[in-house]
């Protein structure tokens, strides 16, 4: 299986870890009102999807930056990848 | 006071040479490292004179160097400075910016070769990366027999591998087997 890196190219996923969903970014605010119960769904539930899913991995034996990689659970193909700060940044504007 | 002997990442007096053919690996003890990293939002410096590579790539000026490692960090070298303290005089030519000092985490194997063919198909042999890819002024970090190491393509007839320095047995039987098989 390759990835494609947004800055390296093709890499081949044993370089990689594998982290989980991408919506691990999101943290939720400690201070926000409910946030007992945020944390709660934010650290033990998951969804679960059969088909597209954007999910978190680490390129360890390379340049070691974070991708949001978008893959098919049902096929295994790659649909795209983003350097994670470039998604959280963003995110955030 | 104990007897002190100084030896070298292989637990050898001297730096080792092996020729497999065309191919010469040789272990350079003498490259200091350093590597530095921007903080955010700070401009590139230009350390020794050295422009501060993009993505994989690699320059040299002199016996100073330098590699792209990741987003905003590069590890610089130095040859023959290993001995001296060269994080702090790296540290004097990018004020600002975080430098930690490398040199005796890792090791440096040097093969050279008469032509570029056979460092080619050495490195078929070694890493998952497209050889051809791979050309002068090239560098990329990847795995090598589970090894996380940098490749360095210095020219097209020499290659620089740079690996932790705790695995440096492990890295030279692995570089030295790959080269004595091609001569077959």
């Amino acid at each position: 299986m390759l990835i494609p890196h947004p800055l390296l190219g093709l890499r081949d996923a044993q370089e990689f870890t594998y982290l989980g969903d991408a919506a691990l970014m999101n943290r939720p605010d400690p201070d926000a009102p409910g946030a007992e119960a945020a944390f709660c769904d934010y650290v033990f539930l998951r969804d679960n999807p059969a088909g597209v899913h954007r999910e978190l991995w680490y390129h360890e034996q390379g340049d070691r930056s974070w991708l949001v990689v978008t893959r098919n659970t049902l096929t295994h193909e790659i649909l795209g990848a983003e350097l994670a700060s470039d998604v959280k940044a963003g995110a955030a504007q | 006071m104990t007897d002190l002997f100084p030896v070298t990442a292989l637990g050898d007096s001297a730096p080792r040479n092996a020729r497999f053919g065309a191919l010469t690996l040789s272990e350079n003890a003498g490259l200091a490292l350093a590597s530095l990293a921007l903080r955010k939002g700070q401009a590139a410096p230009a350390p020794f004179g050295l422009a501060l590579p993009e993505v994989a790539r690699a320059v040299t000026s002199g016996p100073h160097g330098a590699f792209w490692t990741g987003r905003g960090q590069w590890m610089i070298e130095a040859e023959g400075l290993a001995e001296t303290d060269f994080a702090a005089a790296l540290q004097g030519q990018a004020p600002g910016c975080a430098v930690t000092e490398q040199t005796d985490g890792w090791v440096a194997f040097e093969i050279a070769s008469d032509t570029g063919a056979p460092l080619e198909a050495l490195l078929a042999r070694l890493v998952n990366i497209d050889p051809r890819t791979l050309g002068p002024g090239c560098c990329v970090r990847t795995g090598l027999e589970h090894m996380s190491v940098f490749v360095l393509r210095r020219s097209e007839t020499r290659l620089a591998v740079i690996g932790m320095r705790s695995l440096a047995g492990s890295l030279w039987h692995a570089l030295s087997q790959a080269a004595r098989r091609l001569e077959d």
